[in-house]
């Protein structure tokens, strides 16, 4: 993993300052994420936070008759593992990898430490946890109010924001997964999507042809989500909170 | 100074200790919270956080054409206005009064400055925020999947669990509101329940007549959401006082 990147190219990392950042970073380990790599089991205590540099884990819920639902996606912007310093070590939750990658990952009891330091890293991660609730929210609202289409549109957005090129791998089934429906239901969508010239859909892949027109198709929850997350990160990557004291 | 056995219906305040009990509740307000009052608008800013000792606030997601749908819902077990310690200051979410109450108050600067002191007000005000997470993406999961009368008794048996008695004053309008759905579907649903002697309905008042057979009848997600709260918040005695 000679070429990766820094941690600077995770924006909650690469918003820290002096000292604080010097100290974080020698805790970091660089570590790659392969797809479907599962971060942490839902009921299982997080071993350590996992800071994203490139690739897309999937936060799923899943449900006693194994049936899930993807409640948020983070990439690069944020960090999974919030239960660390939220409290109660575990979540209802599946982290897993859905698009390969690497991150910087810190144990659970150095992210605490940092944590209850106070200063801009707390600020950042907190700020981080608001832009999550923000997402989940609008997600819980997107599945009971708009079309599958639209909620496809959402989806493809949000990822490609997460991925360096315009092209996903992806099954139908996964998908469906992410989604919670089924796949001939994803199938139909993507189908409706690429009759629009939007998307191409071949073997599994999903290459995104004019990203404009999919962000006009996707209902307002992607939009709402990017602006209330930059939002967030960005006035705590600004101001640094209230300070290390 | 607000009366110490008002301050403790809230399970968050029964929690603290002394040195934050002394700083905290002189500082404290108590406010009328009327049906349908709006705490907050999505997108206000935030002046008070609210600490309900037994209404029921309702957290609502206000889609761009005015559709709305609940994403949680709070009572004695927590409190309304995480934006003002997570950061934002603004909600993009609406916070509206679903069963009247009261509730005690605190202002912005108060809440800020005993949060900063990295103590027991920190860490059980963010334990409260992550179990609130966990009601929220369990909503987002139940939408998904379940049935309206599975949700509707989820629904019920969540309000039940923050008021003192087994009756709720709704309409079917109200609850197609909360829920996201069309009232249509809450009235079938609402006859079903009734149908299988669960609730009785009329005139705007659902009462509860057999709470074992609603948490039958209800989809995992109304247990699952209680014992992570429990879990999350072993302090507070959330729910050792409830009915049955």
């Amino acid at each position: 993993m000679s070429d990766q990147k820094s941690p600077q190219h995770n924006a909650l990392l690469g918003a820290l300052r002096g000292e604080e950042r010097t100290h974080l970073f020698a805790q970091l380990e660089a570590v790659p994420l392969t797809l479907g790599q599962i971060l942490c089991e839902a009921g299982e205590p997080f071993t350590h936070a996992y800071f994203p540099v490139e690739g897309i884990v999937s936060i799923l819920y899943v449900m006693e008759n194994a049936a899930s639902a993807e409640i948020a996606v983070v990439g690069n912007e944020g960090m999974i593992g919030v239960a660390l310093f939220m409290g109660g070590q575990s979540t209802l939750s599946r982290s897993i990898v859905q698009n390969a990658g690497y991150a910087y990952r810190m144990s659970g009891q150095h992210i605490q430490q940092a944590f209850n330091r106070g200063g801009r890293f707390q600020t950042l991660l907190l700020h981080f946890v608001h832009a999550l609730i923000t997402q989940m929210v609008q997600t819980a609202a997107c599945n009971r109010h708009h079309s599958v289409d639209q909620q496809l549109c959402r989806w493809l957005l949000m990822s490609l924001d997460r991925l360096p090129s315009n092209q996903l791998r992806m099954t139908q089934k996964l998908i469906g997964n992410m989604l919670g429906i089924e796949s001939k239901g994803v199938t139909a969508a993507a189908f409706v999507l690429e009759k629009a010239g939007l998307i191409t859909f071949d073997n599994g892949h999903i290459t995104v042809v004019d990203r404009a027109g999919l962000e006009a198709r996707s209902c307002e929850c992607y939009n709402v989500v990017k602006k209330e997350c930059d939002r967030l990160i960005q006035s705590a990557a600004s101001d640094g909170g209230p300070g290390p004291n | 100074m607000p009366d110490i056995s008002q301050t403790q219906q809230n399970h968050l305040f029964r929690a603290m200790p002394a040195d934050v009990r002394e700083r905290v509740f002189p500082q404290l307000e108590l406010v009328r919270m009327p049906l349908g009052h709006v705490l907050y608008e999505s997108g206000s800013m935030l002046r008070h956080v609210y600490f309900p000792t037994d209404c029921i606030i309702s957290l609502l997601y206000v889609m761009e054409n005015g559709a709305s749908a609940e994403i949680a819902i709070v009572g004695n077990e927590g409190m309304v206005g995480i934006a003002l310690f997570m950061g934002g200051e603004t909600t993009p979410n609406r916070a509206v009064v679903q069963s009247a109450g009261l509730a005690f108050r605190l202002e912005d600067s108060y809440l800020k400055a005993e949060f900063a002191r990295s103590g027991f007000f920190q860490n059980i005000l963010l334990r409260y925020t992550q179990a609130l997470l966990t009601q929220m993406s369990q909503t987002a999961v139940c939408n998904r999947h379940h049935s309206i009368e599975q949700q509707l008794s989820r629904w019920l048996l969540l309000s039940l669990d923050r008021l003192t008695s087994n009756k709720l004053n709704m309409t079917q309008e109200l609850i197609a509101n909360m829920l996201g759905v069309r009232r249509e579907g809450v009235t079938d649903a609402a006859g079903k329940l009734q149908a299988q002697g669960l609730i009785r309905y009329s005139r705007g008042r659902i009462t509860v007549l057999d709470r074992p057979g609603l948490e039958a009848a209800c989809c995992e997600c109304y247990v699952v959401v209680k014992r992570e709260f429990d879990r999350l918040l072993p302090d507070t005695s959330w729910n050792k006082n409830r009915l049955n």
